[in-house]
């Protein structure tokens, strides 16, 4: 915050109003696992080594996310981190707050559970608080963007446009990663529907992107073949949102003493909403 | 949420080679996905679960005795609702019975649970599954 005060005209009320914004997207983005019954369980029983490297991994993904989207202007890698510990601590603070108010936590609590519920649930809160500060904005704050060289999409080279993929596979991962869903699914399936569900996943992240006219969509450039894309984005795309899908499996304790073809077949179902996930972030951010 | 502002990208003809590289390796691995599961689908036999109970430990503690053990399942199939029953014997007698329901046991793997006696069990107890369910 030493950056601010050095600046005359620093703007109380707007950095309030961005505290605000990271709050509201706090809420609006993990309210969802804020009330699911396994996200509490999960902060009960997780092991801490696991739950340890979770809030360690959130913190450079803050830091990147906030160099590339951050809402204040981020210029420099001073101001993301700066950036970023606001938004994990508004994901601590929002996290708390709800799960004291739906009566999940309560004073009486011993402090370990009581810690592990509000860890676990700030790490999907503190991305949500920092896509609220920047995604929330005002459509006034166009005109910045235009002069923010952040917001370039020249800057944006290959490896932003992955770790945009993998922001966006997590975020929608994230929510229905917990839920014991993910599993009975798997287990209903079989190898075929695990096949047929990797194609269309494959195949939904593709046309998310390229055939369908979102206002952010790609184009290739004239003469391109078809298959060109898929190789070089979407190919990636779904490896990473595979990847994060078994990241948060495993996480979980979805994939313990399970047998090598069903943990993929586990994988592959939380897959399916981390490649939309992929696709969307690539549309929106 | 949608920043409307952002402009369509185009992305270029011609691709770095990391594009490429990442692009290739990625196509193999997901091809390698679905060779793999393409192959156990061929494998897979369409038979019942087959549950079977391995005592790990057994150990005194407050309040009874506590057995934990593993349920494995050999089959291809996943089994829910697992019911698995420990009895204390003595001669035809069963002196008692504890019983714990596990949520799933997925194919080819296991899942570990306890059960606590009153009795001592020491030689003279079997904890075995009693039933499950499709999920």
């Amino acid at each position: 915050m030493a950056i601010d005060q050095t600046r005359v005209d620093f703007d109380h009320g707007r950095f309030t109003r961005g505290l605000a914004r990271g709050l509201a997207g706090a809420l609006l983005f993990a309210l969802p696992m804020f009330l699911t019954m396994e996200m509490w369980e999960l902060g009960l029983y997780i092991d801490r080594s696991r739950l340890f490297l979770l809030l360690l991994v959130n913190i450079p993904l803050l830091v990147l996310l906030a160099r590339r989207i951050g809402f204040e202007n981020v210029s420099t890698w001073h101001e993301a981190v700066r950036d970023a510990s606001i938004a994990y601590f508004l994901g601590v603070l929002a996290s708390a707050f709800v799960l004291f108010a739906i009566g999940v936590l309560s004073l009486g609590q011993a402090l370990p559970e009581a810690t592990g519920e509000i860890a676990i649930q700030a790490v999907p809160a503190s991305i949500g608080a920092l896509l609220g500060r920047s995604e929330l904005g005002g459509r006034g704050d166009d005109d910045e963007d235009a002069n923010d060289p952040i917001n370039d999409d020249t800057q944006s080279g290959y490896g932003g446009e992955l770790f945009m993929m993998a922001v966006g596979a997590l975020f929608l991962g994230l929510n229905v990663a917990p839920t014991e869903e993910m599993i009975l699914v798997s287990f209903k399936m079989s190898p075929w529907h695990a096949i047929a569900l990797i194609v269309s996943s494959i195949m939904l992240m593709h046309g998310f992107v390229y055939a369908l006219s979102f206002s952010g969509g790609h184009e290739l450039e004239e003469g391109t073949p078809v298959w060109h894309a898929l190789v070089r984005f979407t190919l990636p795309g779904y490896a990473v949102a595979f990847g994060i899908s078994c990241y948060c499996l495993w996480t979980f304790h979805r994939l313990d003493g399970v047998d090598l073809t069903q943990a993929i077949m586990s994988t592959v179902v939380l897959a399916f909403p981390c490649a939309i996930g992929a696709a969307a972030a690539r549309l929106i951010l | 949420m949608a920043k409307l502002s952002k402009s369509r990208s185009i992305e270029s003809a011609k691709g770095h080679w990391i594009e490429w590289l990442t692009g290739s390796v990625s196509a193999i691995g997901v091809l390698a996905l679905i060779g793999w599961l393409g192959f156990e689908a061929l494998m897979q036999s369409d038979g019942a679960p087959a549950l079977s109970v391995k005592t790990i430990s057994s150990t005194r503690q407050d309040g009874g005795y506590l057995i934990v053990f593993d349920v494995e399942n050999a089959a291809d199939r996943t089994a829910a609702d697992v019911v698995v029953r420990g009895e204390i014997t003595d001669g035809n007698t069963v002196v008692e019975t504890v019983e714990i329901t596990l949520d799933y046991v997925p194919m080819h793997s296991r899942a570990r649970a306890g059960l606590i006696f009153y009795n001592d069990p020491e030689g003279r107890s079997r904890v075995f599954a009693t039933g499950f369910s499709e999920p």
